[in-house]
Parts: structure tokens; sequence; C-alpha cells
């Protein structure tokens, strides 16, 4: 047991080591290193972007919003915090703030109504589980809210300031879409 | 069903979710041409640490683009708002720049050699997202896209021409 215990710790340090030797190697402009953070980080930020958008054509624009800034943040990053965790909160904030822009981009090109625009029909035939079909029915600050909160784990003070809201309208909207998946998944 | 059950269940099919989904679309294409002849990240943060003057082009370019965004955005809806007109707006507004700056340091040597071939990528980059663009004219990405590689030819022509060390 306790050889099994240091061979996966061991296997841990060593997955570690090469990932800080892979976003060194970003910083210096290596763009191979790059592709290859890319491929390992895709799956996550496409997951998370999907899950806040609701839209599969702005959740791939937005994924490769992330990764363009990124290039641009990452060599702000020193380690202090877990990469993945690091980089899950730079893709919340970047997809939200595109998320914002394009629906003020749409407004004004299409003169979409305010209510229209913020609720966007989810798409049908994803491939996620059936809680994932029913998030992405929720209207989108609900949405985007529980997203944080039950999925990423932020906190509502955290997401408040995310967001730009008051953090009793973050717990509101949070409480709101508990409401509606309550209804939706057939619970009294 | 009440609402202990639907706790409970909602925690399960939360810790049960896929922490990860594929795109259909290969984005990395997109994001290799978006971030052609961008300097290392590295880099990046010590220049913006170390240089806070105005980039006038830079500044004169995204005041263009506003306006021209704008000036279509207010037009109605009735007027069939044509996005290959905005393409076409931009693609010129930024050949008259570029050309600008090109009469502007023909007298001056160029810092590297092939420079001039890096423009001719970037060109080349640029006619492959107006044609992605003719196919989808309102795609803001490729807009950004478009965008994006113009800046990059404007800052190629500027920096080969007068690094920053040259004017201090």
């Amino acid at each position: 047991m306790k050889i099994e215990g240091n061979v996966v710790a061991a296997q841990g340090a060593f997955a570690e080591k090469s990932e800080r030797d892979l976003i060194n190697a970003v910083q210096q402009g290596d763009k191979k290193a790059y592709q290859t953070l890319y491929q390992t980080h895709i799956g996550q930020v496409y997951a998370l972007c999907y899950r806040l958008t609701s839209d599969k054509s702005l959740a791939e624009d937005a994924a490769q919003e992330v990764f363009i800034q990124l290039w641009r943040k990452i060599g702000n990053y020193k380690g202090d915090s877990k990469f993945s965790t690091w980089l899950h909160t730079v893709t919340s904030n970047i997809t939200i703030s595109y998320i914002r822009k394009q629906r003020g981009w749409l407004q004004r090109m299409f003169n979409i109504e305010d209510s229209e625009a913020m609720n966007y029909s989810a798409e049908q035939g994803t491939d996620l589980s059936d809680l994932d079909g029913y998030i992405a029915l929720l209207p989108e600050r609900a949405r985007i809210v529980f997203v944080l909160h039950a999925i990423e784990g932020y906190r509502h003070e955290d997401i408040a300031k995310m967001m730009d809201m008051a953090v009793g309208s973050s717990k509101a909207q949070f409480h709101r879409a508990k409401q509606l998946l309550k209804e939706w998944m057939g619970y009294e | 069903m009440n609402k202990l059950n639907f706790e409970t269940d909602l925690r399960e099919q939360l810790e049960s979710l896929n922490k990860e989904k594929q795109p259909d679309r290969d984005l990395w294409a997109g994001i290799e041409i978006a971030l052609t002849n961008e300097d290392a990240p590295n880099d990046m943060a010590h220049e913006v640490a170390a240089n806070n003057r105005p980039r006038i082009y830079a500044v004169a370019a995204s005041i263009l683009l506003v306006g021209v965004l704008s000036w279509n955005a207010l037009k109605p809806v009735s007027q069939n708002f044509n996005g290959t007109e905005l393409i076409a707006a931009l693609s010129s507004q930024h050949q008259q720049q570029k050309n600008a700056l090109l009469v502007k340091f023909q007298d001056q040597p160029a810092l590297t050699q092939n420079w001039e071939s890096q423009l001719g990528e970037l060109d080349e980059a640029a006619i492959a997202i107006k044609a992605a663009l003719k196919q989808d004219p309102n795609n803001v990405a490729l807009l950004k896209m478009l965008q994006s590689v113009h800046q990059q030819q404007i800052d190629l022509i500027e920096r080969v021409h007068a690094p920053k060390w040259r004017q201090l």
C-alpha cells in the first residue's frame, strides 16, 4: 500500500513538473508548447464555456478567445495557485465578458430586445448529461451563477465581483436556478 | 419526490458531471493565426510594465473601427446591414494606413531583412480570413481576427522601422 502511495505521489509530482516546464516554455514564447497546453486543457475550457453560454457556436468562439488572451496573460502566471484553477478563473472572466460583448453586438446589429437576448434558447442534441440539458435551459444570469457556484465552486462574493452584481443578487439567482431545476426535474 | 431527495440527487448529479467536452471544430488553427507575430508572453508582460506611451495608430484604428461599426449599428435593420460592406471598409481603411506608413518609412533602413515576407504572410492570413468572412460576413470572431492581423501588420512595419530603443 505504501509503495503504491509513493508511486502515485511520484506520478503526481512528475506531472506537476512537466506542466511547470511546459508553462515556462510557453512564457518564453514556444508556440509548440502552447499547442500542447491547448490540447491538454481545451476539453475543460470548452466544457466551461459551453455551460456558461449554452450555445455551441458562442462557446467555440469564447474558447478561442480564451486561448488568444491566455497567451497574453500567461506571462503573469507565477505558479502561486494550481494552473488549472487559474485557467478556470481566466476562462470564466473572459467568457462572461464575451457573452456581454456578444449580447451588446447582437442587440446593436439586429435590434434584439434585452429580454430576448438574455434568454437564448438552449441547443438541442447536446451530448452532455441530463443535468447539463436542464442547466442549458436556465435563464442567462441564473445559469452563469449556478455553473460558477455549484459546478466550479466559486463563492457568491467572487461571483458578484465577476458579474458586477450584488452578493444578494447572486444568491437570489442561485436560488432561482435551483427552483427551476427542481421543477423541471419533477420534484415537488 | 421531496426536497431532501432533490438536494441529494442534485449533489450526486453535480459530482458525476463530465468536466471535459471537446469542441466539434478545430479551434487551434484560428488561435495560431491570431497569435502570428505576437511577442513571447514574458516579453509582453515586461513591455506592458515598461511602456506606457500612447500608440497613436492603434488608437486611430480603433476609433475608426468603432465609428464604422456605430455607423452601421445606427442604420435601421430594414436597410439590410451588409457585413461585406463593413469588411470592404475595414480593408480599405487598413490599406490606406499601411500605405501611409510604408511611404513614411521608405527612406529608413529596416531592422530585419525578412520583414516584407512576414508582411506577405500576414497578407495571406488576411486573405484567408476574408474568404471565410465571405461565407459568414457577420462572424464577430472572424472580424476580430481580421482586425488583429491588420494591427499586426501595422505593428510590424512600425517595429522594424522605428524600434522603441531608437525613439528614446
